[in-house]
């Protein structure tokens, strides 16, 4: 490592000791575990802006937090799962024993013992780790792949085809509609007026329909069918933008929410 | 036999108590219902009619459906019916059963209160549920001893103007709105004014018995797209496999992939694939997998490097399984190891964290993003971008394409993702499913321009024909 | 053999899903309550596989002593004591030799790592390892302040997971989630040097709707660009949303049928 890089460290190492013992002076009235208070607080805020010079380069304290933070979540995630899934979920309905050993309170139900079903295929997912079992933990996952898109496969049907279908049964003249002559002879220009619905309806249904040809594969898209296509692209570019630009400032929000806590609680600059 | 014993003794000593009780409560209602005081008989409305019960269609059971013509003082003629009130003849035994199951609630809060089944306490809800289970199975013996040994219940009220009722009930045997399958139920209506004493009872209807259907009727569009799609899809596929040639439009998006995994070669960096934060359910990952085979197999003829970093479990075994396979496919199983696909966490950033951490150190050629994404998009593709990788996106995630669009290079969008597997693979049997896709899309469109139509001239008919039950 | 028999599983297991959701017959509804309650265990086994696969890159890092090696240490420092603190809680109010205990593991847990990477002069390494392991083993027999906890899941109150929660895995998170604050401001730049049409369409309607509100354009616009915005987010998004979702909802349907009859078995890895 170059000189300046201890220098560096040295400076962040002081600093960090510094905000500890004054956060730790301040905290000493409020609550018994000031020390530990203060250094958690301080803590948290270390790794908060070594998260946030990752903006200006990978460095060593962006390297540490994520290394951290990878190891901490893993670890975090499996506790979670072990306690809420296998404890608490499964364990009571394998049987009365188990629970009774694991002190949870069982949950009878008439068919349990069928739950050993999945504790045999994710066993025979383990034996991935052994190199000559491992073509059997293929088993499990076509359990899981078949079955999910056994469900995906009437769910999609059901609300992306025919449900979207449906929606697009708009009557597009209105549905006050009376006639040409009628509609010219109390022709509405407002926002609200019947013009603007039946353009917005047709909008959205060209739209749909040039959507869709839009994604048509095996068909050349030249011609009338190309240009729909090209349309079609072009009201798909025109909703990213408005997504894109929306998200933009949705997005702003969170930034503030970071800055706030590292100026109000911990350099309590703000209150 | 003891335990025989026991069950009777123990169904003897709840029961009794509970009879005496329901005779006294039987002998009030009749009291109430039966003799009413000074009632201004001009006042009573006229009873609910044509009063008819079914068993409720596409339903598991427990359940009956029923519905009666409004009485004529509904609406018109004095106009006094204020709601009406279903009620349906319920054996003693119901009660008994509920006794029983108050008995179970109890045993089971005190199996709460100690944390664990002690054997005294299994024991003693054993013979509860052998006595719930020998009392529901008596239910339609005891129905059909009909008016002996029951009364009539109230089951709950409707508003005036209404004439229908579901009464639905559970089908577990252990909770108390449980219904029995199979036994003769019988219903009635009563069409209630504002004094609760004037009211007007229709006639009895039943038996009837409520059962569990085999088809769903309501879904029936579901079924026939199906049909539809499953007939298109083989036939297609069998077209395809007789030669038949099929054309597919370019999408630049995949040829890329090719050339990605030269151009990695030539500059000897590695490749990324990110399959997302999808897990093995959702079918955008799916169809990830497929690619990813595709790129591995390239990877593993090239011998370039390839990183793939999973969130999921299942994905990152799933994904084992795919590379491993590849590799075997290109004639290189020994270059294979099992630490090219790896799990880094599951927690959304700490991911992103890790991935980006990965993009700036090993500074990939390319990176593929494939599958699920959700405000990670940006943050990868960003990073990415600033790496100097060349990017390929994929995702049917609405929200996230835009961010894809403007960080990378080349972008599927929605479908195009799930059509990746055809246009990598080129086998004819892939090619063909495609076919059959772009058929349905065609369909969708001719439906919405006849749905659209039929909107205007309001022909109901045609969109009822949609119409799913959930 | 070894491919059919999951193909059959994949096969039979979609096409009961797909069957499964037009019976309305308890029996059909009780077998799809059991599959889904089966997924979610099976993945919990799968979990075990990746803290195995998490912990076999990381230790290979060290021990191949790859660039920027020294980073991993914490995301196995992280692991096991995150994984410490799931499993174990104080019974009172003092510590007692907990903070010794977790040294120790993890100090062990590192010479066995040090074993495995060094070519020579591992007996003294191997050695160390065991000294800790004893030291750790001891104060978990006779250290009656804490202890280990497999059945209730006492852990999950224990303030050290808890802290690090919330003073480790809470602000890397967030800040990591602010950061796209930054980030869609360089994405948003990006965007300006639009190449071509489509991309200029979506940089006009990503402007439109993220400025609809600036109050320094209202003397010049009126509320023209608050209104063309909301016709942007109304009618041809919602064309452009109907399009995609049709077209991914006929992706997913088609995919997920091709998965069932087993023309698709990429996942397999035959494409």
């Amino acid at each position: 490592m170059k000189k300046t890089t201890y220098l560096l460290m040295a400076v962040i190492s002081a600093l960090f000791v510094l905000s500890w013992i004054l956060k730790a002076g301040s905290l000493s009235g409020e609550t018994d575990n000031y020390v530990i208070q203060g250094f958690l607080i301080t803590f948290s805020a270390f790794l908060t802006l070594s998260v946030l010079s990752f903006l200006y380069a990978d460095n060593p304290l962006y390297k540490f937090a994520e290394h951290l933070f990878v190891g901490v979540s893993a670890a975090f995630w499996m506790c979670m799962g072990f306690w809420t899934t296998i404890v608490q979920n499964l364990i009571p309905r394998l049987s009365d024993g188990l629970s009774s050993f694991f002190e949870v309170p069982p949950q009878p139900g008439d068919y349990n013992f069928f739950f050993f079903i999945p504790v045999i295929l994710g066993i025979l997912l383990l034996m991935r780790l052994s190199p000559k079992g491992g073509w059997i933990s293929r088993w499990p996952l076509a359990f899981i792949i078949g079955t999910t898109a056994g469900l995906n496969f009437v769910r999609y049907l059901r609300s992306d085809f025919i449900k979207q279908i449906s929606n697009t049964f708009v009557p597009l003249l209105g549905t006050e509609w009376q006639g040409i002559g009628h509609f010219f002879s109390n022709l509405d220009l407002s926002a609200s007026g019947q013009l603007v619905t039946m353009a917005a309806n047709w909008v959205i249904f060209l739209g749909v329909f040039c959507g869709l040809i839009y994604f048509y594969f095996s068909k050349e898209h030249k011609g009338a069918f190309g240009a729909a296509s090209k349309v079609g692209i072009w009201v798909l570019m025109l909703t990213f933008g408005a997504s894109f630009g929306y998200t933009v400032m949705g997005r702003i929000s969170l930034l503030v929410g970071r800055i706030t806590f590292l100026f109000r609680d911990w350099l309590e600059i703000i209150s | 036999m003891v335990y025989k014993l026991t069950l009777t003794l123990l169904t003897f000593l709840l029961i009794a108590p509970v009879v005496s009780a329901q005779e006294t409560v039987a002998a009030s209602v009749e009291a109430t219902v039966g003799d009413p005081p000074m009632i201004d008989s001009s006042l009573i409305p006229a009873p609910p009619s044509d009063i008819k019960a079914v068993d409720t269609d596409n339903d598991h059971g427990h359940s009956i459906t029923v519905t009666w013509e409004l009485s004529a003082d509904d609406g018109s003629g004095m106009n006094n019916v204020l709601s009406y009130e279903v009620f349906r003849w319920v054996p003693f035994l119901m009660d008994e059963l509920d006794t029983l199951r108050v008995e179970l609630a109890r045993v089971a809060a005190e199996i709460d209160s100690v944390g664990r089944l002690t054997g005294e306490l299994k024991d003693e809800r054993a013979v509860i549920w052998a006595a719930i289970d020998d009392m529901a199975d008596q239910m339609p013996e005891a129905h059909r001893m009909y008016p002996e040994g029951g009364e009539w219940r109230l089951l709950g009220k409707v508003a005036s103007g209404v004439a229908t009722y579901d009464d639905t009930g559970g089908k577990d045997r252990k909770v108390s709105d449980f219904i029995p399958d199979f036994s003769d139920l019988y219903f009635r209506v009563e069409a209630v004014t504002s004094d609760s004493a004037i009211r007007a009872a229709s006639g009895v209807a039943g038996p009837v018995q409520s059962y569990g259907q085999w088809f769903n009727t309501g879904r029936t569009p579901v079924f026939i797209a199906f049909m539809f799609f499953g007939i298109m899809t083989v036939f297609f596929v069998i077209k395809a496999r007789r030669g038949a040639e099929l054309y597919v439009r370019p999408l630049a998006g995949i040829e890329a992939v090719d050339d990605a995994i030269g151009r990695a070669t030539e500059m000897g960096r590695p490749i990324l694939y990110v399959l997302g934060l999808g897990t093995a359910a959702d079918v955008a990952t799916i169809a990830s997998f497929t690619i990813l085979g595709r790129v591995a197999k390239r990877v593993a003829e090239y011998q370039t490097e390839l990183i793939v970093p999973t969130y999921d479990p299942i994905v990152m075994s799933v994904a084992q399984e795919v590379v491993k396979s590849s590799f075997s496919d290109a004639g290189r199983p020994e270059d294979y190891n099992e630490d090219i696909v790896y799990f880094v966490t599951q927690l959304q950033f700490a991911y992103v964290a890790a991935v980006n951490g990965t993009m700036l150190r090993e500074l990939p050629a390319t990176n593929v993003y494939m599958g699920k994404f959700f405000a990670e998009s940006l943050l990868l593709a960003e990073t990415g971008a600033l790496a100097g990788s060349i990017q390929i996106a994929g995702t049917d995630e609405i929200a996230q394409i835009p961010f894809f669009i403007v960080a990378c290079d080349f972008t599927l969008i929605g479908e195009e993702l799930y059509a990746a597997s055809a246009y990598l693979g080129r086998e004819p049997v892939l090619l063909g499913s495609l076919k059959a896709q772009d058929y349905a899309k065609a369909a969708m469109i001719l439906l919405a321009i006849v749905g659209v139509v039929a909107a205007q001239f309001e022909w109901n008919w045609f969109i009822e024909l949609f119409h799913v039950v959930d | 053999m070894k491919r059919q028999i999951p193909l059959m599983l994949v096969l039979v297991f979609g096409m009961f899903l797909i069957f499964q959701y037009f019976i309305p017959h308890e029996t059909s509804e009780k077998a799809y309550e059991f599959l889904l309650d089966w997924i979610t265990i099976i993945g919990i086994f799968a979990m075990a596989l990746a803290i195995w696969s998490l912990f076999r890159v990381t230790v290979a890092k060290v021990r191949t002593r790859k660039e920027n090696w020294g980073y991993s240490i914490f995301t196995l420092v992280g692991l096991f004591s995150m994984m410490i603190f799931g499993w174990t809680a104080p019974n009172g109010e003092g510590w007692g030799w907990y903070f010794i205990f977790v040294l120790s593991v993890l100090m062990a847990i590192g010479m066995l790592v040090q074993t495995m990477s060094v070519k020579s002069g591992r007996g003294l390494w191997a050695g160390l390892m065991f000294v800790f392991l004893i030291i750790a083993v001891l104060i978990g027999i006779f250290d009656n302040a804490w202890s280990f906890h497999f059945m209730s899941a006492e852990p999950l109150e224990n303030p050290m997971f808890r802290s690090f929660f919330d003073f480790v895995l809470m602000p890397i998170l967030a800040t990591t989630f602010s950061l796209l604050a930054f980030f869609i401001a360089s994405a948003a730049y990006r965007a300006f040097r639009a190449r071509n049409l489509l991309a200029t369409l979506l940089l006009v309607s990503a402007l439109i709707v993220m400025l609809r509100f600036n109050p320094y354009l209202t003397p010049i616009f009126g509320d023209y660009m608050a209104r063309t915005s909301n016709w942007l987010m109304n009618v041809p998004n919602l064309a452009a949303q109907r399009a995609i979702v049709m077209g991914v909802g006929l992706g997913i349907v088609a995919t997920a049928l091709k998965v069932i009859l087993g023309i698709e078995r990429g996942y397999m890895g035959k494409g």
